[in-house]
């Protein structure tokens, strides 16, 4: 039984073989011109962090970062411009040209995560084009992994990002055993394995099945997970709008933002002025928000549209299930499992909707 | 020649010079500010549309366009200071620079109300997204049939573009009240539903659009269906927070409309089955 989904697709055909010493070396040719970025564990946990030491990287690791892919694209905090104000006129500075400048590889991305840039670019590059997050995914090169199996809070199956990833990577990698199997996802892929063709040589078609297999075993292993097909629940959460399931959810939920900061498709910010104390400059500054705080919603007046709890429980997962389907085609939940992990009241989007797909 | 603002910044988050000069007093607590881009670019706006006001040295927010339709390079906001950054506007005297961000947002439907009644309802501050519509409809009144009105204040002191109803008053039918009454008043006293005791309408040939705090709208919706007006005869406009003005920082999303870029004015028909209570 396998799928089309699974199969690499024609475009990526041209596979390649990388030895994992040549890894190491192709990354250290690559530190030379960018900044990388790789899965390196500290204080007990697997982050994405720039390195600057490449046995710092830990390929491999299994499940999810703590914080996903978003951070580098849009982060926490950013400042968009800078101003000055002298006598009656202002100067502005845009930080653009400086984010423009910064050259980045980010190896190591899982399935889930590559899946979230994908949907992150359909509202920042949509029917208006956010010059940041456009200068950054620009510069920036995904190098992906397959993952080696799955963990607790993973169900990326359910949401179609994953186990393999489709599309949203310029090379992609799959552990071999002594070696990473490689597909070429994009033109920025293909550069690099003609550059640095020395470190790859071209792959057997055993291993595309190697590979294959592997991708067969995470999906039976999720599949055990017997979970309804997040993609097609759009009706059922429509009808349960209304239901008392979200005012006992609402009991439990701390409304901390917890899962709007680890969710790789957040989005959503505030745009601040910080000023300094003569007031004579400024720096616009652009941070993460929570629909799960009272403020998200308030407006000069004091008026706040989403008063109840209830109503701030379902914002965050009604747009990954439903307002996200109208808006970009497809719901902008990954699978990824962060938000259950991390969620202190252990609110569980999978069993919400499990509950739900049962009539709750 | 000159090019228009959008033209001419290509970054949306930038704001583009503005100078404001001219200020006037509307009530003791709101005035209207016209405000001209610096660099001698058009700005074209739909009745209707907001845009983002940078004061520098506090913030940005949201306001609605009230006037200057037939100006190339101005137009009119008219402000209540409630907040740091329209606190900070009143601070500011004729001459001083300012940041503007759009025009943003789809503004009311003009084409929909030619030769059709006209009934305009505004409360409050909401009079103001109000005024380049009626400013539209007095330049072009042959092109509108019936013509009304109704606008409800706090207090007559809290009346907006005082001098201006006169005018109005000759072109078109205007009611008002106030929450309060002081004496001198001869006009209405009550919420602005109480108006509709004082004419007729004829629902399938009006086009009601309505601007006020969300309890006026919700009375006035709900009136509005009592009288037999189809849903698609009703428009409001909508306040929510804005960070962006472009659907992006999804702040002014409602049930997956942003008011941002899908209104600030919906239709009643789109709104109402929302899973989210729009009004």
């Amino acid at each position: 039984m396998v799928s089309e989904k699974t199969k690499p697709s024609k475009k990526s055909l041209e596979v390649y073989l990388i030895k994992k010493e040549n890894l190491l070396t192709l990354v250290s040719k690559l530190a030379d011109e960018f900044e990388i970025i790789a899965p390196v564990r500290t204080n007990g946990s697997v982050r994405f962090e720039k390195i600057t030491d490449i046995n710092q990287i830990e390929l491999g690791y299994i499940g999810h970062t703590k914080l996903p892919l978003k951070k580098f694209f849009e982060p926490p905090k950013e400042v968009l411009f800078t101003y000055t104000i002298k006598n009656d006129s202002v100067e502005i500075k845009d930080n653009l040209e400086q984010i423009a400048k910064e050259k980045r590889v980010i190896l190591g991305a899982h399935a889930c995560d590559i899946h979230s840039l994908e949907i992150m670019d359909k509202v920042f590059l949509g029917e208006y084009h956010d010059p940041y997050y456009a200068a950054r995914r620009n510069n920036t090169i995904i190098i992906g992994e397959i993952c080696n199996d799955t963990a607790e809070y993973c169900f990326c199956y359910y949401t179609k990002s994953g186990p393999n990833a489709q599309s949203g990577f310029d090379l992609l990698l799959t552990d071999v055993n002594d070696a990473y199997f490689v597909e070429v996802g994009s033109e920025k892929g293909k550069d690099l394995i003609s550059r640095f063709s020395d470190l790859f040589e071209k792959a057997e078609v055993k291993y595309i099945d190697l590979k294959d297999e592997k991708v067969q075993k995470l999906i039976k292993k999720m599949r055990e997970k017997g979970l309804p097909e997040m993609d097609k629940v759009y009706q059922d959460m429509v009808n349960a709008f209304s239901k008392e399931i979200w005012e006992e959810l609402s009991k439990i939920c701390l409304a901390c933002g917890k899962c709007n900061y680890t969710c790789p498709t957040c989005y959503c910010f505030d745009i601040n002025d910080e000023i300094d104390p003569e007031r004579t400059s400024g720096s616009r500054v652009r941070t993460w928000s929570s629909c799960h705080f009272l403020v998200f919603t308030r407006v000069t007046s004091g008026e706040v549209f989403r008063k109840d709890r209830s109503s701030r429980v379902k914002q965050r997962i009604y747009h990954k299930l439903v307002y996200s389907v109208n808006e970009i085609g497809e719901i902008s939940c990954v699978g990824c499992g962060r938000c259950i992990d991390v969620c202190p009241a252990e609110i569980d989007l999978r069993e919400i909707v499990k509950k739900i797909k049962g009539g709750a | 020649m000159s090019k228009s603002v959008s033209e001419s910044v290509k970054n949306p988050y930038i704001p583009n010079l503005a100078e404001i000069i001219k200020i006037k007093s509307e009530t003791p607590d709101t005035s209207t500010f016209r405000i001209k881009i610096s660099n001698g670019s058009e700005f074209k706006f739909q009745p209707g549309q907001f845009i983002e006001l940078t004061v520098f040295g506090y913030g940005e927010a949201p306001i609605s366009i009230s006037g200057g339709t037939t100006s190339k390079d101005s137009f009119e906001i008219t402000v209540r200071k409630m907040g740091e950054v329209t606190s900070a506007l009143f601070r500011l005297q004729e001459g001083k620079k300012v940041g503007i961000r759009g025009p943003f947002g789809h503004g009311w439907p003009l084409d929909v109300m030619k030769r059709k009644n006209v009934l305009l309802i505004g409360g409050g501050i909401g009079l103001a997204p109000l005024r380049p519509l009626i400013q539209e409809i007095l330049r072009n009144r042959k092109d509108f049939e019936r013509v009304i009105l109704m606008y409800g204040a706090r207090t007559p002191k809290d009346i907006l573009f005082k001098d201006e109803f006169p005018l109005w008053s000759k072109k078109m039918e205007v009611y008002r009240t106030v929450d309060k009454g002081e004496p001198g008043w001869d006009e209405t006293v009550g919420v602005v539903t109480v108006l509709f005791d004082e004419f007729e309408v004829y629902p399938e040939e009006t086009i009601a659009v309505q601007c006020g705090p969300p309890i006026m709208m919700y009375f006035v919706t709900k009136k509005l269906k009592e009288l037999g007006f189809p849903d698609e005869n009703i428009y409001v406009s909508l306040e929510r927070r804005m960070e962006c003005g472009m659907g992006i920082c999804g702040r002014c999303s409602i049930g997956g409309i942003y008011v941002c870029k899908d209104g600030p004015v919906f239709s009643y028909s789109t709104i109402k089955g929302l899973l989210e209570r729009a009004i």
